[in-house]
C-alpha cells in the first residue's frame, strides 16, 4: 500500500508518463469519420486497438460513456513558442526585419520550448500548433515549423513550409502595389532557378547581381522543386486568383493563408486541391481586402471540397489562446460547416498535408484528448490529454494561481 | 446643493419642451442659460408594436433564477408578465423547447469609435494628446454607421457602452446605447442612461506619454496624474458652489466660465457619472479604490480585470463591480496572470462579476464566453448554473452602468429587451433566432434584416454584403 503510494506521488509529479489504458464505450470523434462509440486502447503510450469489447489486463480502465475522444487538436497559424509577452519586445521572435536571412529563415529555431503557453493550451486539448514566422522587409519570412506542446520535444517538424505574405503585406513591401508583390515573387522563384544552374558562376562572382541572398535561394530551391508546400497569405478574391496563376504556372504546393475571400474562389481552390488556412470567425469587413467575410465560408468551402486549416477567434497568430482554434471550429458548424469537416480541419486535414502521423489511428503514438463532454462545445474541458504517446498533467501556471486565490476567497468567506 | 448637471439637465427638458411647443423655430431661451444645456440628446424612440407572448420557454431570468416553460407577455416596450399559462391577447410566439435571457448588454465596446474596417480614419477612440481628456464625448466619435453593430445585434446583444480608449488616464465620457439601426447616436442613445468616465490604470498611459517624455511614465505618475485632476476638479466645484450661493442669497454673481474637462470631473465627484476604470492588476485596483476615497467618489467598475480574483472579496466589500474576460491573456505584462476562473471567483466572492467583450468579434457571441468562464468555475468546485452565470451579461452587467433598474433581467415592468435563443445559449451550437429592444423586433435569424449603408451594394452591385 505504501509502495503503490509511493509510485502514485511519482507519478503525479512528473511531467509525462506513458500507461496501459482502456476507455470504454467513448465517442469518437477522429476527424475522418462520422462519430462512432467503441473502446479505445493504449499501450505504452500507442494506440494499440480500437474497436468493441476490448479487455485488457493490467491497464487502466477509464469509464468513457458520455464521454469523447479526439485526437489532439492542431492551430495551423500561430506563433507558438516565439513570443511570452505580445507587448515586451525581448519574448518576441516571430517579427523579423532582417533582409540576408528571409526564405532561409528558420522559425524552429526560435523557438521557447519553455514557454507557459504550452502548458497552458495543453491543458485546453491543443497538442500541436503550426508556427509562422512573418518578416516586416520581405514577402518570404521563412521557414514553418509544427511544433507539438511539450516541452521535451517542442519540435515536432521544422521547415514544412516556406512563408510568403503577400496581401496588404506584400503591397507595402513592394513599394505600394501587390503587382509588384507577385513580381518579386516570381522574381525570387526564377532567381532560384538561375542560382541552381549556375551555382558555380554565382559563388565565384562571374554572374549578374541577384536581388536574393543565396541562403535565401537555396531555400526556395524546396519550393520551386515542388518538394516543399509554400504558405501564402492573401485575402481578396481577385488577390488570389493571380495567386492561383502564379502557382499554376511555377506548378507550386501552394497553401493560403488567411483567405478570407477564398469562399469566392471556392471552385478553383476545389480544382487545383489547394488548401486554405482561414479563422471562420471572421465576418468583419476588418479591411478592403476582406470585404467578403462571412461566417459561413467553411462551409461553402466545404461544399465545393477545399481542405481547410483554421485558427481561431480573431486573435491571428497570438498563441495564448491558440486552443480557442475549438471555438471557432465550433463556430463553423454553427454556420453550416458538417462536423466531420470541423473537426478534420483542426485534426486529420493539417497532419495530412504537413506529413504527420494521425493521433488516433492503430500502430501510432497515442495523441489524443478524451473530452467530459462535446468537443466542440464552449464548455467542454479536457480530462485527459497525450502528446505523442506520453500523457501529460493538465496543470499549468494559471491553474494553479486560480487554486492559490481560491484558498484566499475560502478563508475571506470564514471570517 | 444642486449639482452642475442637474441644473442642466433641468434647462435641457426645459429646452425640449419648449422645441416640442414650437416646431421649427428656435426656443427663446437666453445665451448664458442656453451654454449650460445638456446637449446631444437621446432622440430615440422605440418603435411601435403590437402586444405578444412568448409561450413555453425555457427562461433564463437575468437575476440568478430560471424558469422552465413559461410566458412572457409584453406590452408597449414593456414586460408585462411572467409566468405559466398566460391568460393574454395579442400574438403568441411558440417557445418550446428554446430559451429565452434578457437582451445581452456589453459594457465595454469600441463599435462605432473603432469602427469597420479598422482603417486610420475610423480611430476615433483615443484622444493621445493629453494623458487628462476628461473634456471629451465618445458619442462625439461614434459612427452609427459601423456595420459591426449589426453583427452584435444578431448576437443578442441589446445594449452597449461605448468607452473612449485606455491611453489616458481619463479618456472620456462614454455614452450607452441601445443597439439599433439609426443614421444618428442621437437616434441610439438609451435615454436617462448615466454617462460613465473612462479612466485607465497600468501600462498604457505611462508608455504613450512617457513615450513623448512626458508625465506620467511611470506609474506613480500615473496616480499623481489623477490626483492632479481631482484637486483641480474639486476646486472648480468650490467656485460654482460660491456663485451659486452668491447667486441664491440676491447678490451680483458672475458665471465661472465652463471647464468641460473639470465640469465631467465634477460629475463624478456628485455621483451622476460612474467611473469605468480600466484597470488590470490587483495592487493597481486597491490604489485606485483609495483615490476614490480620499477624493470622495466611488469607482463603479474595473474593466479588463485580469487580476480580479487576486482581491475578490476587496472588490466585493467596496461594491465594485469587476468587468473581465472569459480567458484574454498574454498581450501584455499586466494581463499575463490570468486565469480562467476569474470570473467564477469574483462571484464566488459575492462580488459583481460581470463579462464584456471590448472587441467586435467576441461581442457577437459573449453566451460562449460565460459558457466557458463558466465551464472553468465549476472545473474547480465552485457551486455555479447557468442561472447564476448568464448574470454576468445581464443584471450584473446591467449594475455596471447604472441601468439595473431598466434593464438586464426578464421581470414584470422592465424594459422588453428579449433574446429568443434557438437552443441552450451555453451550447456553441446556439444562435439567437430573435432579438427584441423595448419589445420592438430588431432582428430575426433568416429574415431580410436592416443592415448598415456600407453594406449596401459594396461586393457586387446587386447584393449587400453578408
Amino acid at each position: 500500500m505504501r509502495y503503490v503510494a509511493f509510485l502514485f506521488t511519482l507519478l503525479a509529479s512528473s511531467v509525462a508518463w506513458s500507461a496501459n489504458i482502456l476507455i470504454k464505450n467513448v465517442t469518437i470523434h477522429d476527424g475522418i469519420n462520422e462519430a462512432y462509440v467503441a473502446d479505445v486502447q493504449l499501450q505504452n503510450g500507442e494506440i494499440s486497438a480500437i474497436g468493441n469489447d476490448l479487455d485488457l489486463s493490467n491497464s487502466e480502465v477509464v469509464d468513457g460513456t458520455g464521454k469523447y475522444v479526439t485526437p489532439g487538436y492542431f492551430n495551423a497559424y500561430t506563433y507558438m513558442g516565439l513570443v511570452e509577452v505580445s507587448a515586451i519586445g525581448g519574448t518576441r521572435d516571430y517579427e523579423s526585419d532582417n533582409e540576408i536571412f528571409t526564405a532561409s529563415h528558420r522559425a524552429a529555431d526560435a523557438i521557447n520550448p519553455d514557454t507557459v503557453v504550452i502548458p497552458y493550451n495543453r491543458a485546453l486539448g491543443l497538442t500541436r500548433a503550426l508556427v509562422i514566422p512573418v518578416n516586416e522587409k520581405s514577402i518570404f519570412a521563412g521557414q514553418a515549423a509544427v511544433v507539438q506542446m511539450r516541452a521535451d520535444q517542442v519540435v515536432l517538424k521544422q521547415d514544412v513550409a516556406q512563408v510568403v505574405h503577400l496581401g496588404q503585406h506584400g503591397k507595402k513591401i513592394a513599394g505600394g502595389s501587390r503587382a509588384n508583390a507577385l513580381k518579386m515573387f516570381e522574381l525570387a522563384l526564377q532567381e532560384a532557378s538561375d542560382y541552381k544552374a549556375n551555382r558555380a558562376a554565382i559563388k565565384r562572382g562571374e554572374y549578374r547581381d541577384l536581388h536574393f541572398s543565396i541562403a535565401d535561394l537555396e531555400a526556395l530551391d524546396q519550393v520551386v522543386t515542388g518538394k516543399q508546400p509554400v504558405i501564402i497569405s492573401v485575402d481578396r478574391a481577385a488577390d488570389i486568383e493571380r495567386v492561383l496563376d502564379v502557382v499554376s504556372k511555377h506548378k507550386l504546393r501552394a497553401i493560403l493563408l488567411g483567405a478570407q475571400e477564398s469562399w469566392r474562389v471556392a471552385e478553383r481552390l476545389a480544382a487545383m486541391q489547394v488548401p486554405v488556412i482561414m479563422d471562420p470567425i471572421n465576418n468583419l469587413p476588418m479591411g478592403y481586402d476582406s470585404l467578403g467575410a462571412r461566417l459561413d465560408a467553411p462551409a461553402i468551402l466545404e461544399q465545393a471540397g477545399v481542405p481547410m486549416m483554421f485558427f481561431g477567434m480573431g486573435f491571428g497568430a497570438a498563441p495564448h489562446n491558440a486552443a480557442m482554434v475549438k471555438q471557432s471550429a465550433a463556430n463553423a458548424v454553427t454556420h453550416g460547416l458538417s462536423p466531420v469537416a470541423a473537426l478534420a480541419a483542426i485534426t486529420s486535414t493539417p497532419a495530412k498535408v504537413f506529413g504527420l502521423s494521425h493521433g488516433l489511428s492503430k500502430g501510432k503514438k497515442a495523441d489524443m484528448v478524451l473530452w467530459d463532454s462535446h468537443p466542440l462545445e464552449a464548455m467542454s474541458l479536457p480530462e485527459r490529454v497525450f502528446v505523442n504517446g506520453e500523457e501529460f498533467s493538465l496543470q499549468h501556471r494559471a491553474s494553479r494561481l486560480a487554486k492559490r486565490y481560491l484558498e484566499v476567497i475560502r478563508a475571506s468567506h470564514s471570517n | 446643493m444642486k449639482s452642475i448637471l442637474k441644473r442642466t439637465l433641468l434647462s435641457a427638458s426645459i429646452l425640449a419642451l419648449a422645441a416640442c411647443n414650437s416646431a421649427g423655430t428656435k426656443p427663446d431661451v437666453p445665451p448664458n442659460e442656453a451654454s449650460s444645456l445638456v446637449p446631444f440628446a437621446s432622440t430615440y424612440q422605440a418603435s411601435q408594436h403590437a402586444p405578444f407572448v412568448i409561450r413555453n420557454v425555457n427562461l433564463l431570468v437575468g437575476n440568478g433564477e430560471q424558469l422552465e416553460q413559461v410566458d412572457v407577455a409584453v406590452t408597449n416596450g414593456v414586460i408585462t408578465a411572467v409566468g405559466k399559462n398566460l391568460a393574454t391577447s395579442g400574438l403568441s410566439i411558440d417557445g418550446s423547447g428554446k430559451w429565452m435571457t434578457p437582451g445581452l448588454i456589453d459594457v465595454h465596446s469600441h463599435m462605432g469609435v473603432y469602427s469597420q474596417p479598422e482603417t486610420r480614419n475610423h480611430a476615433d477612440g483615443n484622444e493621445m494628446t493629453n494623458p487628462v481628456t476628461a473634456e471629451v464625448w465618445a458619442e462625439h466619435s461614434v459612427w452609427p454607421g459601423d456595420p459591426a453593430f449589426e453583427k452584435a445585434r444578431a448576437g443578442g446583444v441589446t445594449t452597449v457602452q461605448i468607452l473612449p480608449g485606455s491611453a489616458n488616464l481619463f479618456g472620456g465620457r462614454s455614452v450607452t446605447l441601445k443597439n439599433v439601426h439609426s443614421v444618428t447616436v442621437q437616434g441610439m442613445k438609451f435615454p436617462e442612461a448615466p454617462y460613465g468616465l473612462k479612466m485607465a490604470c497600468g501600462e498604457n498611459p505611462k508608455r504613450v506619454y512617457g513615450g513623448k517624455g512626458q508625465l506620467p511614465s511611470t506609474r506613480m505618475g500615473n496616480v499623481a496624474g489623477y490626483r492632479k485632476a481631482w484637486i483641480d476638479a474639486q476646486e472648480y466645484r468650490e467656485k460654482w458652489n460660491e456663485y451659486e450661493e452668491k447667486k441664491a442669497s440676491g447678490k451680483e454673481a458672475k458665471a465661472p466660465k465652463r471647464d468641460l474637462k473639470l465640469e465631467t470631473l465634477v460629475g463624478v465627484l456628485d455621483g451622476e457619472i460612474l467611473i469605468q476604470n480600466h484597470c488590470y492588476r490587483a495592487d493597481e485596483m486597491a490604489q485606485m479604490i483609495d483615490i476614490g476615497k480620499e477624493f470622495g467618489y466611488k469607482i463603479q467598475a474595473f474593466h479588463h480585470a485580469v487580476e480580479a480574483y487576486k482581491i475578490a472579496p476587496l472588490l466585493a466589500e467596496e461594491g465594485v463591480c469587476a468587468v473581465m474576460w472569459a480567458d484574454w491573456w498574454g498581450f501584455k505584462q499586466e494581463a499575463y496572470d490570468m486565469v480562467r476562473e476569474n470570473i467564477s471567483l469574483v462571484d464566488y466572492a459575492k462580488g459583481c462579476a460581470v463579462i464584456h467583450s471590448d472587441d467586435p468579434i467576441q461581442i457577437q457571441r459573449l453566451n460562449q464566453e460565460v459558457a466557458k468562464a463558466l465551464a472553468a468555475g465549476q472545473a474547480m468546485g465552485i457551486n455555479l448554473d447557468k442561472a447564476d452565470a448568464i448574470k454576468w451579461l445581464t443584471l450584473n452587467a446591467a449594475k455596471a452602468i447604472g441601468l439595473e433598474d431598466k434593464i438586464g433581467s426578464v421581470e414584470v415592468g422592465k424594459n422588453a429587451d428579449l433574446v429568443l435563443w434557438d437552443k441552450d445559449p451555453f451550447s456553441s451550437f446556439a444562435s439567437p433566432e430573435q432579438v427584441w429592444i423595448d419589445g420592438a423586433a430588431v432582428y430575426q435569424r433568416g429574415a431580410d434584416n436592416i443592415t448598415a449603408d456600407f453594406n449596401i451594394g459594396i461586393i457586387t452591385p446587386e447584393e449587400n454584403r453578408p
